[in-house]
This record gives structure tokens, sequence and C-alpha cells, in this order.
């Protein structure tokens, strides 16, 4: 890939801050990009792709930025949308939030930033742990004198500094697990997926070497520990964080890696396997046009009764046009959010294997709008901890470091809604 | 350009608010923050707030062995409130809006570290003795509460309850035994660290959430004439901060002086013309302060290229600091001296980007390594520098991987005439071998450059192929990607192997469909599409993912419906369409429509099913889903006759819901071509055939023509009458020339006798064997193969084959409609070499029609560029402008400003811009006495050959005008 230029635009497309970084491309072209945008928008045909003579433009959107990559070739597509999603990502960690003010507000640090990120048109150091170490936001502090320069820049492991040292040496492990789930109006699943992610925030002396044991079925059976006892997980797609080795995953499954200091995302992983959705919803709306929406709603929590659900939301779709909202719970609160035409029903703590209700009825004017509304399914939030869906386990996180210290693991596992959606009629 | 006053008023709402208020960075957006937080699907999913999570919700597993044993058995007490502590993690982000938080949740932590210990104890022993060491050490920072904790299993238990102050809806045992697992005794000192930790970050944290350079804002007392500064134009603010920079009182203080460089930055940032200070920024260049350094360089490279003669001067900074103890300094100045792209800049940049290549910091090889292609770039079309060259082919094996992936870079750059970077046996083998350590960019750019490697042999192949097998798997879509088109183009000669490829793939792109990037689930969806071409069945199994969810942007949906179209069989055809029909009444009309069209797709195969629904559709009786079921119509009886049957009775009362063009053209058609099955066809069409007077569309005349003329040979009587009719009207009333020639014809064609009609007009009513309706051919994986991961599958063929056409030699329209794709169904050319020809001869001139540039625009550049051309040209006589003006227009010179006719002196300012976006600004001037023309031009972008081309162009043009005027 290689990128002219990148360029982030405010909402309206007038350029808050650009990079030019291969000159092939005048840097004038950007004021096409907004025209052309809003042209394919009203042709329906907006793609994240747009082009204005030779020049291509892939961009994404960020609250209330675009960000803009042009060049001239046909590049990889992909590769240039993730740095785009990298260059969110590192700005984010610098400011927290990307928007329109914080870009304003800390142009140095962009510039500074955008010149560390590229270079002719090449993404060079992505890594926002590693840029942290070389470009500070002190910036009342005045930099003076021989600044340390930073080993990472020159390392070999290039996404571990050296010479890192704790008091304590600790690693924390998050299994988490999203659900993705999509339900048909007449109540079939069409689509049940497992997300897992594994993530670790690590804080270990020097250079560690660390191995990660999971119930992974097909180490159990490379290792015959397949018995009855041993619950095992078959892990789809399993994808690593660079640092971790993977000739030694293929050959005996074994995940062994020197990590990055802090926050990484380890590995992911996708399990198809259908699991029984863990809110089910059954909801009844009724429309008697000009005159009253009812609507009845059941959820019901299928997962073990030990286990609870936190900070359940239910969205429930209204039509736009309602008003004069009156709700009755079970149990939680009901709420009529009518910037977003729902009703949000929240249960602080939902036990497995309860049923709760909730009933909602809405006043509908009695002149009726010109244009049909879109039918919105419902959708569904909440976060199960110390349940894991697939049931993997970490069974165990070895740390070796030449320097011998004993180092602590902990675990936590949180099962958690995605892309939960149950569709109405 | 236009709105720039308005625009920069916008500025000054915005900086006014800085100004004023000094910590309004943090607080506007902190209340959106937590509520961003807490829309976050679950705390930890944001990464960025994690680096305060409060530590305590872990529960350690004993690392090495007996973990599996303290894993089976969880029963451990000690439950904890789950609730609270993810609303901790929710909270933390949000701590940045008051520093009281973290605090808080640290103490929390604290607390709660003790319910944490109670876990340790049904923890099996090994945890003990540390535990008690922890929880001594724990006790002086933990807070008073979680003090004096005794290690007993009652005390704990009991504590227990104290702390669970909320009620525990699964019972606080219960839940515990899900609690903290392999809760080894450190747990209390975790806290404890925890809670130190939470506190001392937290300020950190805070820091830069905030306005981080809030020091660097003027402090008001210094900026006399900031208040009006932004929007007075920049001639003021020029002046006013020239002041300062000279100002030996300001240079004398660091942080004043890099408070104005920065407002320098900040103004050019917003578009003004900050080149007026250009000397000063270049002496404020010698600092010892590297931010500062960064400014003045970033501003230098911006600038260079209008104030050639003063960048100079700062060469020899840079060349200083290209020899800094501080590579960061090093890698810093040899950057920026690379990148000031201004004429003559080569001879200094040479010596410190070979001294940078030998440099013994990595950071500043990898610049140097991108210098040389930016030097040669700078040369144009210099000869290459073998001596370079090869020192660049030696850098592959620089211990840096970055450094290794630069040079390849650099060397494609440099070796772009000569078909780019030569990738041979050994180097392709180190690179194979250097992949593991690169980062993802530098593998996705390795495996695109080992396309070029031909194995030598078959053993070779699979060993190569065997060392990339993981990078299939890689968490990076952009090298999965890469490594498929790897796979798919060294595999050419086995398709067993293409398609074991395809295969191994499919979890990675299915991942990539779903994935939270929405452009890079576009991308993916558009290469699953590319695939399905080949493999028609591959992703079958799998079309639950394709279904659409009701948040997607709109070019998702569109391509998953394609995609769901192509991989239907026979088990999941109810399934899919059951589906689509539940997309065909959405809101959108546009997303309707192409779920109409796919179930027309699926119809040449499931022909029945598909029939009954789009009929159905019909009953809905809306217009925009009528008009395209009859389209879907019209395609289906032609490829499918079996269907007619069904169509022509699912036809009659579709007239009353079609409006468009399209729509009616299909309906005339299918009552033409099937009009004696339908029976009131005749009086349809006359219903057309009374308002054809307002009919809008000529197509749908010319189809009206012929339909009619159809039926009237299966259907004479009842035609017979508003035939006649038809054509008087076409042949007496139409305007349209071409509705007028047929119906001409249609009337001399009848008069040569019914026959001779029904020999020309009835031609076959389907023809399934017609390819052009269709085109659903598998191609073979080698056709698209060199087009894989690049922008053409995800612009799609024909799309990307208009913009191709587009960026070849010729201008045309924009667009280029669709049609195009059928004149380009053979495989594109290659992508090495496109770039050539996509690259614009040198000294070819293509200046571009509809350079609009507003009049301040222009002025704003004329004075800023220098006078790259100068010339007088013979001329006799006055000019007339309009003449001068229309001439110009013809060669895509728009004229700016132009005196009257006769005016003395006469004087005309032009401008152009050719294909890269070059300017050429040009003034005329006329001085009757001396009878010659003086031309001037200005150039944006220092190039002779354009420029020359320009000239001549320009030249033509007054001669041209001159001679008619003598």
């Amino acid at each position: 890939m290689s990128a002219s230029a990148v360029f982030i635009l405010d909402v309206k497309g007038k350029p808050l801050i650009s990079r030019n970084y291969k000159g092939d491309v005048a840097m004038s072209e950007i004021e096409h990009f907004m025209p052309l945008l809003m042209q394919r928008e009203e042709e329906g045909a907006l793609a994240p792709l747009l082009s204005h003579g030779r020049v291509h433009f892939l961009w994404i959107k960020h609250s209330n930025l675009y960000l803009v990559a042009t060049t001239l070739k046909n590049a990889n597509a992909s590769l240039v949308y993730s740095f785009l999603y990298k260059t969110v990502e590192v700005f984010s960690e610098y400011f927290k939030e990307l928007e329109e003010e914080s870009i304003r507000d800390n142009f140095v640090i962009v510039y500074e930033l955008l010149d560390e990120l590229m270079d002719f048109g090449f993404p060079q150091t992505m890594d926002s742990k590693i840029l942290q170490e070389y470009i500070t936001q002190q910036g009342n502090k005045l930099v003076t004198g021989k600044s340390r320069v930073p080993p990472t820049v020159t390392n070999a492991v290039s996404w571990r500094s050296e010479g890192l040292k704790y008091k304590k040496n600790e690693v924390f492990i998050d299994v988490i697990e999203s659900v993705n789930l999509l339900v048909n109006a007449n109540g079939s699943v069409l689509l049940s997926e497992i997300v897992g992610t594994i993530k670790l925030k690590v804080f270990l002396s020097g250079m560690p070497e660390l191995r990660l044991g999971l119930n992974d079925r097909v180490l159990f059976e490379l290792t015959g520990l397949s018995g009855s006892k041993n619950k095992s997980v078959e892990l789809e797609d399993v994808k690593f964080h660079q640092c971790v080795r993977l000739s030694r995953f293929d050959n005996d499954r074994t995940i062994s890696f020197i990590p990055p200091d802090g926050d990484f995302e380890l590995m992911s992983y996708r399990l198809s396997t259908q699991v029984k959705p863990l809110i089910w919803i059954e909801s009844v709306i009724e429309k008697f046009s000009h005159s009253r929406v009812e609507i009845m709603v059941k959820a019901k929590g299928q997962f073990k009764k030990q286990s609870v659900a936190n900070g359940v939301e239910i969205s429930v779709p209204v039509p736009s046009d309602a008003d004069s909202p009156r709700f009755k719970t079970s149990v939680g609160s009901a709420k009529y959010v009518p910037e977003k035409n729902v009703v949000i029903w929240s249960i602080k703590s939902f036990p497995g294997g309860k049923e709760y209700l909730m009933r909602a009825h809405f006043g509908l004017p009695s002149v009726e709008k010109e244009e049909v509304e879109g039918r919105p399914p419902i959708g569904v939030k909440f976060e199960i901890p110390y349940f894991t869906v697939s049931g993997i386990q970490v069974r165990y996180m070895k740390i070796i470091e030449k320097s011998g210290y004993q180092a602590l693991p902990w675990v936590r596992y949180i099962t958690q809604s995605g892309d939960y959606q149950l569709r109405t009629s | 350009m236009g709105s720039g006053l308005r625009d920069r008023a916008l500025w000054k709402v915005a900086l006014g608010a800085t100004g004023s208020r000094p910590g309004r960075g943090r607080s506007p957006c902190s209340g959106d923050r937590k509520k961003e937080a807490a829309a976050l699907p679950g705390g930890p999913a944001g990464s960025a707030n994690r680096a305060n999570r409060p530590p305590e919700r872990h529960s350690s597993p004993r690392a090495g062995a007996g973990a599996e044993a303290g894993h089976s058995k969880r029963a451990l007490p000690g439950a904890d409130r789950p609730k609270q502590r993810i609303s901790d993690g929710r909270r933390a982000p949000g701590r940045g809006s008051c520093a009281a938080a973290p605090r808080g949740a640290a103490g929390e932590g604290a607390g709660r570290s003790a319910s944490g210990r109670r876990s340790a104890l049904g923890a099996p022993a090994g945890g003990g003795g540390g535990r008690g060491g922890a929880a001594g050490r724990r006790r002086p920072g933990g807070g008073g509460t979680s003090a004096g904790r005794g290690p007993g299993p009652i005390g704990a238990g009991r504590r227990a309850e104290a702390l669970g102050r909320r009620p525990r809806p699964g019972g606080g045992r219960a839940l515990g035994r899900r609690g903290w697992e392999w809760g080894g005794g450190p747990r209390g000192s975790r806290g404890r660290l925890g809670a130190e930790r939470a506190g001392l970050r937290a300020p950190g944290g805070n820091r830069r959430s905030g306005f981080p350079r809030q020091g660097w804002e003027e402090p008001a007392g210094t900026a006399p004439g900031r208040e009006t500064m932004p929007y007075l134009g920049s001639e003021d603010v020029v002046k006013e901060l020239k002041k300062a920079l000279c100002n030996p009182h300001v240079q004398a203080d660091r942080l004043r002086y890099r408070n104005v460089i920065q407002r320098v930055i900040r103004h050019m940032t917003q578009g003004l013309d900050m080149s007026g200070v250009f000397m000063e920024m270049v002496k404020a260049s010698a600092t010892v302060d590297i931010v500062q350094k960064k400014l003045v360089y970033l501003y230098m490279c911006t600038y260079a290229p209008l104030k050639p003669d003063l960048a100079l001067l700062a060469i020899n900074t840079l060349c200083k600091d290209c020899s800094d103890p501080n590579p960061m300094v090093r890698g810093l100045a040899l950057r920026s001296m690379c990148s000031l792209r201004m004429p003559g800049v080569q001879e200094y940049i040479q010596q410190p980007i070979l001294n940078g290549l030998r440099d013994k910091a990595s950071y500043v090889r990898r610049v140097a390594v991108l210098g040389c292609a930016k030097m040669h770039n700078l040369h144009g079309d210099s000869e290459v520098d073998g001596a370079l060259v090869n020192e660049l082919y030696s850098l592959l094996r620089d211990q840096d991987p970055i450094v290794v992936v630069n040079c390849l870079r650099s060397l494609e750059e440099i070796l772009k005439q000569e078909g780019g970077v030569v990738i041979n046996k050994p180097i392709a083998h180190h690179l194979l071998n250097r992949m593991p350590k690169l980062d993802q960019w530098g593998q996705a750019e390795v495996l695109n450059f080992l396309l070029r490697y031909q194995p030598r042999s078959e053993e070779e192949l699979f060993d190569i192929l065997n060392l990339l097998d993981s990078f299939l798997k890689s968490s990076s879509p952009g090298v999965v990607m890469g490594a498929t088109k790897l796979f798919l183009i060294l595999a050419k000669k086995f398709p067993h192997v293409q398609t074991d490829v395809l295969v191994q793939v499919k979890g990675p792109l299915l991942a990539a469909c779903s994935s939270e990037s929405r452009e890079l689930c576009f991308a993916a969806l558009c290469h699953v599409r590319q695939i399905l071409h080949s493999l028609p069945g591959h992703f079958s199994s799998h079309y639950k993912k394709f279904f659409c969810s009701y948040s997607e942007p709109h070019y998702i949906k569109l391509q998953k419906v394609e995609v769901l179209c192509e991989l239907v069989n026979d088990e999941n055809v109810q399934q899919v369409l059951e589906e689509l029909r539940g997309y065909c009444t959405d809101v959108s009309a546009d997303f309707a429509q192409a779920a109409i069209f796919a179930i027309g797709g699926i119809a040449r195969t499931y022909t029945d099913q598909c029939v009954q629904i789009l009929t159905e559709l019909l009953g809905l009786r809306q217009e925009h889903i009528t008009t395209v079921v009859v389209q879907t119509f019209r395609d289906l009886v032609w490829l499918c006759p079996q269907c007619t049957e069904a169509v022509c009775q699912a036809l009659p009362g579709c007239e009353e819901n079609i409006q468009d063009s399209e729509g009616k053209q299909a309906l005339i058609w299918l009552l033409g071509v099937h009009g004696e099955r339908i029976p009131n066809a005749p009086y349809v069409l006359e219903d057309f055939v009374e308002n054809v007077k307002s009919e809008t569309f000529p197509a749908v005349k010319m189809e009206l023509l012929t339909a009619l003329l159809r039926l009237f040979l299966c259907r004479p009587a009842e035609c017979q009458d508003m035939l006649g009719r038809l054509l008087h009207y076409c042949i007496e009333e139409e305007k349209d020339m071409a509705v007028r020639d047929r119906g001409l014809f249609y009337y001399r064609l009848l008069l040569a006798g019914i026959d001779e009609v029904k020999r020309i007009l009835c031609s076959p009513k389907s023809d399934p064997s017609l390819g052009l309706l269709e085109d659903q051919a598998e191609r073979p994986v080698n056709s698209w193969a060199s087009d894989f991961n690049t922008l053409v599958p995800v612009y799609g063929k024909a799309r990307w084959a208009a913009i191709s056409k587009y960026q070849g030699a010729e201008h045309r329209g924009p667009e280029l409609p669709n049609t195009a794709s059928f004149a380009s169904s053979g495989p594109l050319i290659p992508e090495e070499h496109k770039e050539t020809v996509q690259e614009p001869d040198s000294g070819a001139l293509m200046l571009v029609p509809n350079c609009q540039l507003t009049a301040e625009y222009f002025e704003k550049t004329w004075f800023s560029l220098k006078v790259a051309h100068q010339q007088v040209f013979p001329w006799k006589g006055a000019v007339h402008p309009d003449t001068l003006q229309m001439a110009l227009q013809v060669v895509n010179i728009q004229t700016i400003a132009m005196s009257r006719a006769g005016a003395h002196p006469w004087k005309a300012y032009l401008s152009a811009q050719d294909d890269t976006g070059c300017l050429f600004l040009t003034e005329l001037l006329l001085e009757p006495e001396n009878s010659e023309m003086q031309i001037s031009v200005k150039q944006n972008e220092p190039r002779t050959e354009t420029l020359n081309g320009f000239i001549s162009v320009l030249e033509t043009v007054l001669g041209t005008i001159g001679d008619i005027k003598s």
C-alpha cells in the first residue's frame, strides 16, 4: 500500500489537518471529495472508495470526522482501511476521544504522530505504546538536552521495550466472549455465533516468555487428555497477536510469546456452534392505526440459574409518531427514548432461568404521516460475568524470565452481547 | 474556496472558545465520554479505557503445576458484586472529567480486595504463605476499611456479608462459586497495588485527556492581536507574528518562543499563507527543543516550494542536525530535508542520506532508506545511482524489520522504470525467513513483493507455501488477503492447491465480513463475490452470515444481497428466498429493488418459487416494487420460457403502478411479445396510445411502436385502429427524430405487406443461450488472481475499467456508463505494468476542463508564486476579449479577469490546471505602443516539460487570434 496523502476532514468536508506524504497528488484534490461523496450518496451508490480522475479516495468516518487517504496506485484496500483505523486508534489513545475538537486542540501532536506513523506513504511505527515513548504530551515541559532514545525504536523485538521494570510482576487475563445473534420475526434463529477474545494486561519486568494453556480440544486430543473429565472447546478461526509464535501453535498448539507491555489483545477466536440464545425475547407489537400501539415483551434468561446477567437493556422499536407512553414492567424500568424511537427496558440484574414481562402503551396521532417506516429489530445488551458460553478456560499461564522472578496471572471471564438482534414483524 | 471567509469565521468561533476557557477541552466532552463508555458493549471492549481499570477484578491462577487442580475445584467462596465491578470498569474512562473518580474506584478496589481474598480460602494450599505476606503488605496502603482483615474463613465470610450491601439475586454463596478462580494469596496486595496504580495513573490520564498543551496557549496578556487574528486577513497576522518571532524577549523565553511558533503552525493548518515569516522560522530551527524543531521543519517542508531560495538557508541547520548525537533529531532532520521538494536540494541531501544509511540507530536508517526514494523522485527522470541501489540491496539484511521493508519500498520506487525491485532466490528466502518479525504492514508489503518471485522447482514452491501457511490465518485482513493472493499466483498451475487455499481462507474472510469496521467488511465482501464467481458453492453453507442487519450501511447490504444471490443451492434456497423477500419491502427503495433483482437472478435456476414470490410482490401495488418486478419478468421470460404462462397471468393490473421509463418499457415489451396470452393486452396498450402525447420518454414511445405492431400481427382486429392512430401521431406530431423515423419505418414496412412485417418483426421470443443478460459463466481463478487484493474487486470490474479508461490518455466525462463492462471483460493489464500506463508521459500536457478558480484564490496563489516563464509575443492592434476568452476556453484555459476592449494598457489573467493538479497562472499584458504582448506564466509545481507544453498551447491560441486580427 502507499498513500499519497492523509486528510482529516470535518463533517462538512473541510480539511482540519493533512499531511502530504508523497507529493504526487495535488492537495487541492481533496476539494473534490465531499461533492463526490454527496453525489454518490444521492445516487445511492456510496462506497468507502471513491475516485476522481486518477486519484482514489479511501475513507472512513469516525464520530464527526472523515479520515481520507488518497492514492494513485491500485492499492490494497483492506490495508489502507486498516491503516486508517489504526490511525484512529493511535489518536484515540492520545486524546481519549477523537473528534473535531480534539484534533484542533492537539494539532501539534497530530502533526507529530502523522509524521511518525507514515513516511513517504508507507506505514512506519504504528504501535501506540512505542510512539508514546517518544511523543509525549508533557507539553509544558521543555525537552532539552539529550532526550533518551527509546530503545524500542532500535529493538529486535519490535513490540516490547527492553529494560522494563515492575516491582510486582503480574498478568491479567480477560476472556471476553460476545454473542452475535439474529432472530427472524417468526422466532427462528438465523445466525448465532460467539466471538471470543483473550485480552492481556501485562506488568512484567524484563523479557518474559509466556505460555498460555487453554482447554483447547485439538490440544487435548494431541496430548491424550481428551478424557471425559476434561471439558474442551473447539476453537475456530483462531487469530493471534503478532507476538505469538505461530509455528509453535501449528506444531503442538502451544501459545507461547513475549508479550508487549500493557494492554493488548492476545488472540481471538470464533465458535459457530449453535447455542441457545442467552436472553430470549418474545414480543407482540400491535398497532391500531390512528389510535394506539400496544407492546408486550417477554424476556427469558436461558442460561444457568447461578449466573446473573447485568445491565440488561432491551430496546424495543416504536413508531416515530407515537406519544403518551405508559409502561408496566414486572422488573426493572422502562424509558421512552423519542430521539431513537425506542423504549429501553433496563434490568439491573437478570438471573438465569427467570422470565420477565414488560407492557407498553403508546398513543398514535389520528392523522397518519406519509412515509413508510422501517421495521427496526429489538436489540438486547447484557453482560454475564464469570461465565463463558463456549466453556473456554485458562488452564495455566506460565511466565518464565531469566531473572527468575515469580509472577502472578489473574483471570476473569465475561460473556456479553455483541450484535444481538431480534427482528420484529 | 469561495467560502473561505466564512470558514475562517467558523474557525474563529472555535478558537475564541479555546482561548476563553482553558479547561474547555475537557469539560464539554466528559459527559459524552461517559455516555460513550456506558454505551460500550462491555467495559473492556474499549482498550483505551482499560488503562486504569481497577485490576481487582481478576482472580489468579497459580503459575504452573497445580493450576488445573485449583481450576477444577472452583468452589471458592468469596462472591463479589459483579455489577459493581463492571460499573467500575465503565466509570474508569469517564475519569478524565473528575480526578476524584479513580481514587474512589481505587478505594473501592482496595476494599473489595478483602472479599477477593476470601476466594483464597478455597484455593489449594500453595497460596497461603504468600497471602499472609501480601496481606501484611497491603495494610498500610489499603485504606481504612480493608485494614485488619483476618484471613480466617469465618471472619471473611462475615465481612462478605457486611460488604454485600446490595441484594444479591443469586444468593451470595451460589455466585461465589463462580467467583475468583485460583484466588491465590496475593489478591490483597494486588488490590493495594491496583489502588496505587489507579491513583498514580489517573492524573496522567487526566492530563492527557484534557488539553495537553494548555501551557502552550498564549497567556492572555502576551498575545495582543490575538482576538482579531484569524479573520482579518493574513497580512496583519504575519506582521504580528513576525514581530513576535524577532522579539529578543520572546526568543529568550523558550516557552513563549514555542508558543509563537505554534501559532504560526496553527494558521498554516487553517490554510492561511504563512510564508511571510520564513526567515524568522528558519532562525527558530536552531534550538535544543525537539518539539519546536519538529514544528519548524514541518513549516519548512510546507513552504519550501514557495521560497526555495530562503529554504536553502535552512539547509545548514538541517545538515548540522543530521549529525546530532540524538538519533531522533538526526532522523527528524533527515526526513525533513528529504521532504523539502524543491529543486536544487538534491546536492545537499546526498551526503546526509549516505551517512544515514550507515547510522547506528535504526530509526535514522529507516528514514534514510526512504530518503533515497524521495531523492530519486526529486531528480525526476535522472538515471539510477547504481552504488546507492547496491547499498539498499545490502540493507535488506538489516537487523531492523522496518528498515528491510523500507528498502523494498524504496528500491521499488527508484527502479520503477526497470520494473521494480528484483526478487531473486536469496532475497526471497531471506524475506520469507524475516516475515514473522515484521508488523502487519510489512508482512503485507513483503507478500506483495514475493509475487514477483518464480520458484525454481515444485519442491521450492511448496516449501514456500508451507512457510507462508500461517499467514492465511493472520489477524490482519490485509495480510490474509495478501497471502491468499500470493498462494493463488504461485500455485497457478495447481488448481487443487488454489481451491485448497480458498477453503482455508474461508474462515478469515467470513470473519472479515462481519468485522466491526464497515470498510473492511465491504472490501471482504467484494472479494467473497470475486471468489464466488469461480467457486459458486464456496460459501453456501455460511449463507446466514450474509443476512443483512438493520443498521448496516447501504453499500454493505447491497453487496450481501449480491453474494446471497450467488451462493444459493438446493439446501439453502428456501431460507435465502425468504430472507430476500423480507428485504423487498424495505423502506429504502434502492435496497428493495436490489433484493428483487436478486430474486430475479435466482429465478434463473429456481424459477417457480421465485416467480411466485415476485407475483405476490405485485400485490403490494407499490410503484418502486412493481416496476422492478416487471423488469425482472421481462428478463426471465427471455431466459426461462417455461415461466411465460405464470408471468402472463401476473401482468394484468400492473400498468396502474408503473410510472418510470424502465418499467413501462418492460411492460410494453412483455405485452407486445406475449400479447396473445394476455387477454387485455390491447386495452393496456391502448391506454398508452391515448396518453402518448404526454409521454415524456422517447424510449417508451419506441417500445410502444414495436410492441403494438407485434401485437397487431397476432390480434389485428383489436389493434388496427389504434396502430393507425399511433403511427399518425408519431409521423405527424412527434418531435423526437428517432421516434418519428421508427414510425415512418414501420409505416413503410406495413406498405410492403404483412408477410414482410412478420419476416422482419417476429424473432424468437426467448433465447436462454443468449448470454447477454447472464453473466454467470464460471471464471477460472487465474483470470482474477492478479486483481485479487487490489482496488479492482472493490470497485467492481466494470467500474474499474471505466476508471482506468478515464485515467488513461484521454479525458472523458467523469462517469462512463456501466455498459462499458461488455467491452472490457478481458483481463486487465497486470498490476505491475499498470503503474507505467497510468503515469502520464513526461512532457505530455493535459489541461483539465472545468478547473474553476475563484478570483481570490487566484490572487493569493499568484502572489505566492514566482514567475516561471516570461516572454513577449508580437501583437498588432487591439484585442477582442470575447474572442480570446472563447478560444482559450476551447483549450481549457480559464479566464479569471480581463480588461475591457480597448483598455490601455490591456491586461488579462488566465488559469489552467493539468491532470496532475499543477496550476498554471498567466498574465497577459498588452502595451499597444510596443505592439507586443507580454506573457508571464507562474506554476505551482516546477515542472519544465509541462510548462513548455502550456506555453506552446498558449502561443498557438494567441497566434491564431492574432492572425484573425491582422
